[in-house]
């Protein structure tokens, strides 16, 4: 099962952002099929302490990115990121705890995440950009 | 050269704790001493350009226009006059504490030898300053200054004619060296102004300028002690008298007496070869260096949060080159990289919950593995137990946290404290592998690594990436700086802070009640009350500017001695041709192409000036001097001083020009009437008909007393 899929909207324009995008998602899917269906705690902590780590590290991208071009709402941007990774944190947490991981839910959150943040601040970056 | 090194550490250590007693942390003048110096360096430049504004350049003009600034134009003026002096001196006391500090904390050696060695010619520019500066002025310790200058300058024997001979008497004084000392007395600010810029180059966010407070602080000190002690002139320069006593400025010019004892060039000897030395301290020994950090470009992706918080620039952003889509990568210079390990801190791949394969960050340091100090996190969780855990992040500055460890502390030492990623501390609080965590660093604003105290705080407080998650509860984290003597007061923030954890237990509620605070925790430490800091802080600038004020005038130096004159034999004189010229023959002349002829052969080469001096018959001088010039066809120069009673003497001269075997070509005697102090010049002009005593109208005194 994809967990998540690419979209062309999902492009703003600078090469290295998109290619990570796209790396991001492909990881995602790939960790996730690469987890099946043995669900021993580890594997799932193992899993979710990459994504947390990859993506840390794509908004650490991202944000430097938009300091270049002097990116006006980057505070904004940046709040939306932070507000991920916690949630993020709070699942891994949760699942170290002992909840299950349950895939759609993560799936579901992971996509309305992606897709929220790529219309709404990715999209604003891309207009900051074309002006 | 280590317990040279650790003695002086201690001192160190002691006089800054008593500092931050009455300053702080912030304000400890001991940490600031850099911004200091740059701040002094800014009051001299701008106060020496007022006073320029009113100095006549003129070598007869100058005295008269400085003596008008400090008594008519007293209140700004004679201020402005003063505190270059003083700030200048004040420098001189920074900068030797500057450097004798950075040594004695180790911060030059290795990979930061750099600011080291390229400060070493600023210690030159410094003095070549303060001694033209001195010069300026025209009185008679500018007098001495010049003269003793010219001296020891003519000892290196690069000059053609001793340049002393440009001050010999009133009669030979002329503006044009006084104009090239004015013209070095601005040029060598510039240079030390250039030169202070390489120096920080190494320094990625160097402090430049001092905290407000201490800059006021400084400023003021320096304007009481100015309207307190005003700079005056001494008595105004003139040449046909020696100065007896003289108020030397012994931050500028503590070498000249030695002058007086030494050879020249002995001394231009110590001075050189102890700056050598002193630029190879960085070497001695080496330092045995942990490796530089190492990026993984598999886990880089070019965010440059590594490339701004190295503080010794050792990180460059280069173009992509393994082809991925990314624009750019982070590269070390090992030759820069202090292993200090704040650029793993600062990776966002430097993260404790990852697991697929090996833990790899995007840059680590290659002794010191992410993956290693996951595992070290964990055994030290294991090994600790009770309701109050903590863990301590120490780093190996810091007042030897490894002694906190017990049964509820675990400590963990790192480079720097500011290695540890702050996703470290998310990962002991919120998997509750401890209570607590402390971070244990070296002194607060005067971090080994720079900026190790400085980055930390802002991760904690969310003002700098990678900030430290808003989730992580910051009543559970406490911050400690504390320089290594500081023992009992880092025992004591860890005491405090368990207290603190054990009352967050026991208060209803959950204990991990997320709280973004944006400060971490911090001990109550003992302080001093704020009239007796006040009061601390007023002793330390009256201190300061007590020992600027009295040895820019004191102790006085006596240079002649109440009853004694000095006698000087100086000229400059053409030998003899070693063969006299000869005119060519007719049949020579014919044999020549016209456009060459001329009338006469001379052979370059001249006869070496043989002269001797007697006092009341008694051999005073006698040396042979040979001609300058590559074809040693200039002429010889002749420069001695001798210092002789006051009184009567009786004075022969003679000379020989000509390589002849006995006999002087030129004798002459003279009676003469020594006063005390009196510069009393004996010369040579062969065109004048030979020896010289004194100025003409003594010349001709002494002529008819036989």
């Amino acid at each position: 099962m994809t967990l998540l899929k690419w979209q062309a909207n999902f492009r703003i324009g600078i090469a290295e952002v998109d290619h990570e995008h796209q790396g991001l998602i492909d990881l995602i899917n790939s960790l996730h099929s690469a987890l099946g269906q043995e669900r021993s705690g580890e594997r799932v902590e193992a899993f979710l302490g990459e994504i947390f780590a990859d993506i840390s590290a794509h908004f650490a991208l991202e944000e430097k990115v938009m300091r270049d071009r002097r990116y006006d709402a980057l505070a904004e941007h940046k709040a939306d990121h932070e507000r991920l990774l916690d949630e993020l944190r709070d699942l891994m947490d949760a699942q170290a705890d002992g909840a299950v991981l349950d895939d759609q839910r993560f799936a579901a959150q992971l996509a309305s995440w992606f897709a929220g943040h790529f219309q709404t601040h990715d999209a604003r970056f891309h207009r900051h950009l074309a002006r | 050269m280590g317990a040279l090194k650790n003695g002086l550490r201690a001192i160190f250590l002691r006089l800054e704790a008593l500092l931050e007693a009455a300053f702080g942390a912030r304000l400890n003048p001991l940490t600031q001493l850099g911004t200091l110096g740059w701040f002094l360096f800014w009051i001299v430049t701008v106060s020496g350009i007022y006073v320029y504004i009113f100095f006549d350049t003129g070598v007869t003009q100058a005295w008269e226009s400085l003596d008008r600034l400090s008594h008519e134009h007293w209140y700004l003026g004679g201020l402005m006059r003063s505190l270059h002096r003083y700030a200048s001196d004040a420098l001189v006391i920074v900068i030797f504490v500057h450097a004798l500090r950075e040594f004695a904390m180790d911060r030059m050696r290795g990979n930061r030898w750099f600011p080291w060695v390229t400060g070493i010619p600023l210690l030159w520019f410094l003095y070549a300053c303060g001694i033209t500066g001195y010069w300026l002025v025209w009185d008679q310790l500018a007098q001495y200054v010049a003269v003793a200058t010219t001296e020891w300058l003519d000892a290196i024997g690069i000059f053609a004619e001793p340049i002393a001979r440009n001050f010999l008497d009133s009669e030979r004084l002329s503006g044009r060296f006084f104009t090239l000392v004015i013209y070095m007395h601005i040029a060598l600010p510039l240079l030390m102004l250039l030169f202070m810029w390489i120096h920080i180059q190494r320094h990625a966010h160097a402090r430049v300028n001092p905290p407000r407070e201490l800059a006021i602080g400084t400023l003021v000190a320096l304007v009481a002690l100015s309207f307190a002690w005003p700079a005056m002139s001494q008595a105004p320069a003139d040449l046909d008298r020696a100065p007896f006593s003289l108020g030397l400025d012994w931050f500028y010019l503590a070498v000249y007496p030695l002058l007086e004892r030494m050879d020249g060039r002995m001394l231009w000897l110590l001075l050189v070869g102890g700056s050598v030395l002193l630029s190879l301290l960085p070497w001695l020994p080496p330092l045995k260096k942990a490796p530089a950090a190492r990026v993984d470009l598999e886990n880089c992706n070019g965010c440059r949060r590594c490339f701004a918080d190295c503080p010794f620039g050792a990180i460059t952003m280069m173009k992509r080159t393994d082809g991925l889509a990314f624009e750019q990568e982070a590269r070390v210079d090992p030759d820069l990289c202090m292993s200090c390990g704040i650029c793993v801190g600062a990776c966002p791949t430097a993260t404790p919950f990852r697991r697929v394969g090996h833990l790899s960050a995007g840059i680590e340091l290659p002794d010191r593995s992410m993956a290693g100090l996951r595992e070290e996190v964990i055994a030290a969780s294991a090994g600790i137990s009770g309701d109050a855990r903590v863990i301590v992040f120490g780093c190996n500055h810091d007042a030897d946290s490894a002694r906190l460890a017990d049964a509820s502390t675990a400590v963990i030492r790192l480079p720097c404290v500011a290695m540890l990623p702050p996703s470290f501390i998310d990962l002991v609080l919120m998997r509750r592998h401890a209570e607590g965590v402390l971070l244990s660093g070296c002194a607060g604003n005067d971090c080994y690594e720079r900026l190790g105290d400085q980055w930390t705080e802002q991760r904690i407080a969310n003002e700098r990436d990678p900030n430290l998650r808003a989730r992580v509860p910051r009543e559970r984290v406490a911050v400690a700086w504390n320089n290594p003597i500081r023992q009992g007061a880092l025992r004591e923030a860890l005491t405090q802070f368990r207290a603190h954890l054990g009352g967050l237990a026991a208060g209803a509620g959950p204990a991990l009640q997320p709280a973004p605070g944006p400060a971490a925790w911090r001990a109550r430490l003992r302080t001093l009350p704020v009239p007796a800091r006040y009061t601390g802080q007023g002793l330390v600038y009256a201190l300061v500017v007590g020992l600027v004020g009295f040895f820019a005038t004191q102790p006085a130096y006596t240079y002649l001695a109440d009853d004694r004159a000095l006698l000087k034999l100086s000229f400059s004189h053409a030998g003899q041709p070693l063969k006299p010229c000869r005119r060519y023959t007719h049949e020579e002349l014919t044999s020549t192409r016209f456009s060459e002829r001329s009338a006469t052969s001379c052979e370059r080469g001249r006869w070496p000036v043989y002269v001797e001096l007697d006092l009341d018959g008694q051999p005073l001088y006698r040396a042979t001097h040979e001609p300058a010039g590559l074809w040693n066809d200039g002429p010889s120069s002749v420069y001695a001083r001798f210092e002789v009673p006051a009184g009567r003497h009786r004075l022969d001269a003679r000379l020989r020009d000509d390589g002849s075997d006995g006999g002087f070509t030129f004798t002459a005697s003279r009676t003469v009437e020594l006063q005390p102090g009196q510069n009393f010049v004996v010369e040579f002009r062969a065109a004048d008909g030979g020896f010289r005593f004194g100025l003409p109208a003594q010349d001709a005194a002494g002529r008819e007393t036989p």
